[in-house]
């Protein structure tokens, strides 16, 4: 669930694509350095428009953190007042999403600290039921909801590489940028992650295969 | 699970949009902070040569303390405690262990504090 705009901004700025992204990525980079320009000279209702353009990306951010929506606003909310106070300390040697990010990731972080979103360790939460063979799409989403929140009971250092590099649409350069970590370090967690919760959910790879090959014998 | 399973779950997942109020609560919020008064600086103009006699008393008040009590010390005479060299030494090494143990906790409650 990559935010559109922030995609639109990596598609056409690191990858390189078509003339109309490069021109909307370029719109988008444009104001939001004219919209700091202009809250930095003191026109306070410039910041309406950097809030229009990132509280879909912020909201979403933060409910990957927490998966709770009243949450999640609130330290979206908070994230943007604090870019808001914090706008001249955006040097544009980074993108402004790339710092945007950094610091909400920063909010979300602190707050899980003091909060955190699971209190189970992964080994307490119980792997999903095995599903029926009419499994209903509700019923496997369901099931799918278990073992996202599964990730929120990781230990923290292999959480939040979970978390950012799934918002990032599996970019582990922007998830590494986000944490201001080493794009190594963050491969390790990632892959320190996946393997405990491997082991934690053993079954829904099983299940997988066993719906394919129903699948394949009803056709 | 193979990785291709979890991206299968995990990637995909439908997008939150705001709800209606987030907007206009998020600029209530700058629009107030933009419209309070800048907070006050500290006064350090008045405040510096207070700190300047509160140095000097204290450092007169240490001088005073350690000249009328370093004679009366010195009169003092410990019994001499004798310690096998074996004994002492792990004890002056637990010593520093407790020392540096003591150092860091207090440099981790002081980080913790300054961070909050």
């Amino acid at each position: 669930m990559q935010p559109a705009l922030e995609s639109c901004c990596r598609t056409a700025l690191e990858v390189g694509m078509s003339t109309t992204a490069q021109n909307a990525a370029g719109n988008v980079v444009d104001a939001d350095a004219a919209d700091v320009s202009r809250v930095l000279a003191g026109d306070v209702n410039a910041f309406e428009g950097i809030v229009r353009r990132w509280q879909g990306p912020m909201v979403n951010m933060a409910w990957r953190y927490c998966r709770d929506r009243a949450r999640a606003e609130d330290l979206a909310q908070e994230a943007l007042v604090r870019a808001w106070r914090g706008l001249a300390t955006w040097r544009q040697e980074s993108s402004f999403s790339t710092w945007l990010f950094a610091l909400a990731a920063n909010v979300c972080r602190n707050d899980l600290k003091r909060f955190p979103a699971v209190n189970l360790p992964i080994e307490k939460i119980a792997e999903p039921a095995r599903a029926a063979d009419q499994q209903t799409k509700a019923e496997e989403r369901s099931r799918y909801e278990v073992v996202r929140r599964a990730v929120l009971a990781l230990p923290r250092r292999y959480r939040e590489p979970v978390v950012l590099f799934y918002f990032h649409e599996k970019d582990v350069a922007a998830a590494a940028r986000t944490m201001g970590l080493p794009e190594g370090t963050v491969k390790a967690r990632l892959s320190r992650a996946r393997e405990l919760l491997r082991r934690r959910f053993p079954g829904l790879e099983k299940e997988r295969a066993g719906i394919k090959m129903r699948e394949e014998a009803g056709a | 699970m193979t990785d291709e399973r979890m991206d299968e779950i995990l990637g995909a997942e439908d997008e939150l949009v705001p709800s209606s109020g987030f907007l206009a609560s998020v600029m209530e919020r700058v629009r107030k902070e933009a419209a309070a008064p800048p907070p006050i600086p500290f006064p350090w103009k008045r405040a510096v040569p207070g700190i300047v006699v509160a140095t000097g008393v204290f450092g007169w008040s240490a001088v005073e303390f350690a000249r009328r009590i370093g004679p009366a010390m010195g009169s003092v005479t410990l019994p001499p405690v004798q310690l096998s060299a074996a004994l002492v030494r792990p004890l002056e090494q637990a010593g520093w262990v407790v020392a540096a143990c003591a150092l860091s906790i207090a440099t981790w409650l002081l980080s913790r504090r300054l961070a909050r």
